[in-house]
């Protein structure tokens, strides 16, 4: 198991920071790669963020409502991962 | 290009979240959707209650919709007469960058409204959105999921502007103006909405020239 950790990208040129305005998930819940984990608001566009893997949500780290600068840890994601044995059974 | 005419808000989201999946999913192309709607105030992401000037059953009363929505922005009002174009461009084959595509937006609207119908339009510093002098008539806001957009921005042709005096719009004390204030004789709507499409096509063809967009404000 692996720990992925989930940023607020690069939203544009002279967008230093947005706000978290939706969690999709809480912790504790089973998320997949691609999918909406958080959306952020700038002044006139919302972003929707995905989960980076598939896996479980352990920590939010931004809560609704904190303004976070580009490149902040937002969450943490424990990755699924695929044992050796489920492997060789694959 | 797919014209809706006029739709009510809630239709007029539906196919756009079809049209975002199927161009997400790379089975559609970009696609610029364009329409009226009737009466509605929309709220977006970053709405205040201090924004909505009286209360939703107020604005009912009155024949107009309230709707909550996921764009970015504040409270606005749409109604027939306004042309609203929502472009679902995956900006991964454009620029992967926010503030590019909002300078798209205005000038998409701005272009016209300077070259073919002489007026002084502008951006504001700061600001998002399209003024004709002391005017808003440009209105943004927007969304964006695996950089594909949705929503967009609309422009006051021969709107009845009299429901914006029941918001804030924008969350800002705004003069919210129409284009027909501006000329004694009728003008076209599809005219209009022809150019700007044109424009938005050709901006998009333009994307190199992002300096272009960024442009000082001429207010």
């Amino acid at each position: 198991m692996s720990t992925v950790k989930v940023y607020l990208p690069e939203l544009g040129e002279g967008i230093a920071k947005a706000t978290i305005s939706y969690w999709y998930a809480e912790e504790g819940a089973t998320v997949v790669e691609g999918s909406d984990l958080v959306e952020v608001s700038t002044d006139k566009a919302v972003f929707n963020v995905p989960a980076p893997c598939s896996g479980t949500l352990t920590q939010v780290v931004a809560h609704e409502g904190e303004v976070v600068g580009v490149g902040a840890v937002l969450a943490m994601v424990e990755e699924d991962t695929v044992s050796d044995s489920e492997e060789e059974e694959v | 290009m797919l014209n809706l005419g006029l739709i009510e808000y809630a239709r007029a989201m539906d196919v756009q979240r079809k049209v975002h999946r199927e161009v997400t999913c790379g089975n559609s192309c970009d696609t610029l959707i364009v329409c009226e709607h009737p009466p509605v105030i929309t709220f977006g992401r970053a709405s205040k209650k201090s924004s909505l000037l009286v209360s939703e059953k107020a604005i009912r009363e009155r024949g107009i919709e309230f709707c909550l929505t996921d764009r970015g922005g504040d409270v606005t009002y749409h109604g027939p007469g306004q042309a609203v174009f929502y472009p679902v461009f995956d900006l991964k084959g454009l620029k992967k960058d926010l503030h590019f595509f909002l300078r798209l937006l205005e000038e998409s609207v701005i272009r016209p409204l300077r070259e073919n119908f002489g007026l002084n339009a502008y951006r504001r510093q700061g600001m998002t959105g399209v003024w004709v002098g002391p005017y808003k008539v440009g209105f943004i806001g927007i969304g964006v999921r695996n950089w594909v957009t949705y929503h967009g921005i609309s422009l006051n042709i021969s709107v009845d502007i009299d429901p914006f005096s029941l918001i804030r719009p924008c969350g800002l004390d705004l003069k919210v103006g129409t284009m027909s204030n501006f000329f004694k004789d009728e003008i076209s709507f599809k005219k209009i909405c022809d150019m700007i499409v044109e424009n938005i096509k050709q901006l998009v063809c333009e994307k190199g020239s992002f300096d272009e967009f960024l442009r000082e404000p001429e207010d």
